[in-house]
């Protein structure tokens, strides 16, 4: 097992090699000169000329290239063109935010999809499951931005029964010093409970937002999972020597849905850490999404290069931990 | 512990805020809180409420009026520039405003070998821009800082530059605490390090991608100001979630709403729709490298016979005028009465058109700008429109455009596109920044028949004596031949005067939004 675990860790070098490349290639793709996008109106030659030598533009593509992996591979993510921040700091102090809006989300998607979509397994074809299917197809086509908007216009502006965006109110946002960033435990570790308590109505409409299409994903994954579980031989022989119901489904038969479904979990997780951009700028939500979305209107370079480096990793990363997790719910599966 | 979860309760029921904070909605994060660092709005917005600037301007006017500097007057040639400081007025930090810190602000902006330029990536590109250059370079207006007497700061020119007070009054200019410049170093002014000015609030906390909190400061000089005791700049870069959370009460005040949305603010009951005093021009160039446009009546034909009236009307409706000028309304002073506007005539104009040899009109490529910009918020559509008017002189048009960047750099290049759509917003409140960039010689982006960068000598020479003369009323009456000149000309027609469109609730009062972008929030009230 742990040679298995060191040799998917080494596999993963030539991974993160390789796109770095494809994230230094992508930004080389996109036409039109960066220092003249930031500059904007304004840019005189000279200024565009300083602009130019300061972000190393002016020197050759594979010079370019090494410097960002060399600085990468010593942990010097670049500084931002526009604010002059180095990333890193900025990164590590937005990590927290995004992090805990995708385990809010995937805790929606996880909490209401597998009973929904066991539900639906075991009553299939009854409206429940039809409901559910129909509602999981609007689910996963549903703009996000859109769905976002209107969430926030009905519980928000017309009914006043949660907040708009951002992480805590303006008051409780200037008296309080967050510790850890994840603002629900900072407010458990302070006993402010009042923080903690803000902080969750915070979540709750991007969650919910941002949980949508995983939740929808995972009910209908669940759903054919179970239902391909139940027609098989050992849950006749379970039925046949008289379990309940119940135990049947929940015991034998939820146990070897699973598998697919703590993939598909994982798959989410990784994608909602990188892909909440629109979440986050809808809800003012202070996380990784909306700064690399900015360094991409900005044309900030070293933002979107480590931004993007940074969520493939955790993306990798996550995926290795869905792979290790096969071996604790189904011991069949052999490391070689 | 006990008192604690108390406070928490009493705060979580809304009890035990008795201050007045006002919340600002902003558009987007500043980028540095170091004057003299930034060009962005966003950051001279925050920056205006911490520091004061040397000359200020009337309330909603670009007027120059006393800030730090009570009175300032220029030499006879016009060449040096004497400015009298308040007394007793104190930085945040505690240390006394006086003639040397003054010049120690100064010095950091225009000197790049300034031993407080701590930070190697900061631009500091305004200075230059304003002032010509920096220390050392040729094109430096300023020559020499000097200390009179404590409470005296002499500017001496290389030039006579009568906008000089306006200029190092715009908001890029805000006066700093040296003593904790010297101590922050290069973290001044970045979220993890310390603002310091004499201006109505100070900075407490900048949390970024969050907000900005700012408070008032006790020792602010003007009596009786600021209104409140907190000023939160909430960051909401989405203009729909900014609207959202107006409506909801999360946010007092904000700017940077789209025309769009002018129906439903004044919809609400809640808000109110408060208006920017229009302070840029959103023009049409037309550029004499390709032929059609190298006679002048082809370009006066163009500016004829489209319907600006019905364009404005339809893509700003309450919040944009146009006219004939290439300054915003608020500098009637420095704009000729004779110029009215180009009148919408289409017959007159396929007349002109055919006088000058193009009967059935010509192909014509116009350029669109990428992006949304204050002066033209839909470039495309507008452009669309023009092509509409244009087509009844047979002008037979196809619209371009490429990414922003290139779009910018292209448009200098010889021999530049043949017409364009482009635009400029004020720095300060003088004429000279609104001509200078678009018509002194030779023009950056025009060029002549032959290719080569236009100069248009009669306007370039009346520009540059107006730019230097330190008579108030001879300057008013150069601008207003300049007004006259480039209208005549119909080298960049000016299609609109916009007005950023802004929104508040209606409890507050106070407001007044400033034509130059930015304004102090001293005055404003919270009921």
């Amino acid at each position: 097992m742990w040679s298995y675990v060191l040799r998917r860790l080494i596999g993963l070098i030539p991974v993160l090699f390789g796109i770095t490349l494809l994230v230094f290639l992508f930004l080389q793709l996109i036409p039109g000169d960066p220092a003249q996008a930031i500059l904007g109106e304004r840019g005189t030659p000279e200024q565009l000329e300083a602009l130019r030598e300061k972000l190393g533009l002016n020197r050759p593509l594979y010079v370019q290239y090494l410097t960002f992996v060399r600085n990468v591979l010593t942990g010097d993510l670049g500084t931002s063109a526009v604010s002059t921040i180095p990333v890193a700091e900025e990164l590590k102090r937005r990590w927290p935010a995004t992090f805990e809006l995708a385990l809010a989300a995937t805790l929606v998607a996880v909490v209401l999809g597998i009973p929904v979509g066991i539900l639906a397994a075991v009553r299939k074809n009854s409206l429940l499951d039809t409901l559910s299917m129909s509602l999981s197809l609007v689910g996963v086509s549903m703009p996000v931005f859109w769905l976002g908007l209107l969430l926030v216009y009905l519980f928000a502006v017309n009914l006043h029964w949660l907040p708009t965006g951002g992480r805590l109110s303006t008051d409780l946002g200037i008296d309080f010093r967050p510790i850890t960033g994840f603002l629900l435990l900072d407010g458990l570790l302070t006993l402010r409970l009042e923080v903690l308590g803000d902080a969750l109505r915070h979540l709750i409409l991007p969650a919910l937002t941002l949980g949508t299409i995983p939740l929808a994903i995972l009910t209908r994954i669940t759903r054919s999972a179970m239902l391909e579980v139940l027609s098989q031989d050992y849950v006749r022989t379970a039925r046949a020597k008289g379990l309940a119901e119940r135990q049947v489904i929940l015991k034998h038969a939820l146990k070897n849905a699973l598998l697919p479904v703590v993939t598909i979990i994982g798959l989410q997780f990784g994608t909602l850490l990188g892909g909440a951009i629109l979440t986050e700028t809808i809800f003012s939500w202070p996380g990784i999404g909306s700064y690399i979305y900015e360094g991409i209107l900005n044309r900030d370079y070293p933002v979107v290069q480590a931004g993007v480096l940074v969520v493939a990793t955790v993306f990798v990363l996550v995926n290795l931990l869905v792979d290790l997790s096969y071996a604790l719910l189904d011991p069949r599966i052999q490391y070689r | 512990m006990k008192r604690k979860l108390l406070l928490g309760l009493m705060a979580a029921l809304g009890l035990g805020f008795a201050q007045k904070t006002l919340v600002f909605g902003s558009n987007g994060e500043p980028v540095s809180l170091e004057p003299g660092n930034i060009t962005d709005g966003i950051s001279i917005y925050v920056q205006r409420q911490i520091y004061d600037t040397l000359v200020d301007f009337k309330p909603g006017s670009t007027e120059v009026t006393a800030g730090l500097a009570t009175s300032w007057f220029s030499s006879q040639d016009g060449k040096v520039w004497t400015f009298r400081l308040r007394q007793g007025v104190k930085f945040q930090d505690g240390t006394e405003l006086d003639a040397e810190a003054v010049k120690f602000n100064i010095e950091r902006w225009w000197d790049p070998k300034n031993p407080t330029r701590i930070d190697a990536a900061a631009r500091y590109e305004i200075w230059p821009e304003l002032f010509g250059g920096f220390k050392g370079e040729g094109g430096s207006i300023l020559k020499e800082i000097q200390v009179v007497d404590k409470y005296t700061i002499r500017f001496v020119l290389n030039q006579p530059f009568p906008a000089f007070p306006a200029a190092i009054g715009s908001g890029y200019f805000g006066i700093a605490s040296p003593a904790a410049i010297k101590k922050d170093g290069a973290k001044y002014g970045s979220p993890t390090g310390s603002a310091v000015g004499t201006g109505p609030f100070r900075l407490v906390e900048w949390r970024p991608g969050e907000q900005v909190v700012l408070e008032r400061n006790p020792t602010y000089w003007k009596k009786g100001f600021p209104k409140v005791d907190r000023v939160v700049f909430r960051v909401i870069k989405d203009p729909a979630a900014r609207l959202a959370a107006l409506k909801a009460g999360t946010i007092d005040f904000t700017t940077d709403i789209p025309p769009a949305n002018l129906k439903d603010i004044e919809a609400d009951r809640n808000l109110d729709a408060v208006f920017r005093p229009s302070f840029n021009v959103g023009y049409l160039a037309l550029n004499p490298s390709h032929k059609p446009f190298s006679d002048i009546r082809v370009r006066q034909a163009v500016a004829m016979a489209i319907n600006k009236k019905a364009i404005v009307q339809a893509f700003w409706g309450k919040l944009g005028v146009t006219d004939g000028h290439f300054t915003p309304p608020s500098m009637k002073a420095f704009q000729s009465p004779k110029v009215t506007d180009y009148e919408f005539n289409p017959q007159k104009a396929k007349a002109l058109l055919a006088e000058a040899g193009y009967p059935n009109g010509f192909d014509l490529e116009l350029w669109y700008m990428p992006v949304s910009r204050p002066y033209f918020p839909t470039p495309k559509e507008i452009a669309e429109a023009m092509a509409a008017d244009l087509s009844a002189l047979g002008i037979r048009v196809k619209l371009q455009t490429k990414d922003w960047a290139s779009y910018l750099a292209d448009r200098k290049k010889a021999p530049g596109f043949q017409a364009y759509m482009l635009g400029w917003t004020g720095d300060y409140g003088d004429p000279q920044n609104f001509y200078d960039p678009h018509f002194a010689c030779p023009i950056a982006d025009l060029f002549d028949s032959a290719g080569k960068p236009l100069c248009v000598k009669e306007l370039g020479d009346i520009l540059t004596k107006a730019a230097t003369t330190p008579n108030l009323e001879e300057r008013k009456r150069l601008y207003q031949q300049a007004d006259e000149l480039t209208f005549n000309l119909a080298l960049r027609i000016p299609i609109v005067h916009s007005q950023p469109l802004l929104a508040k609730r209606k409890n507050i009062s106070g407001w007044v939004p400033s034509p130059l972008g930015s304004e102090s929030f001293e005055t404003i009230e919270k009921r």
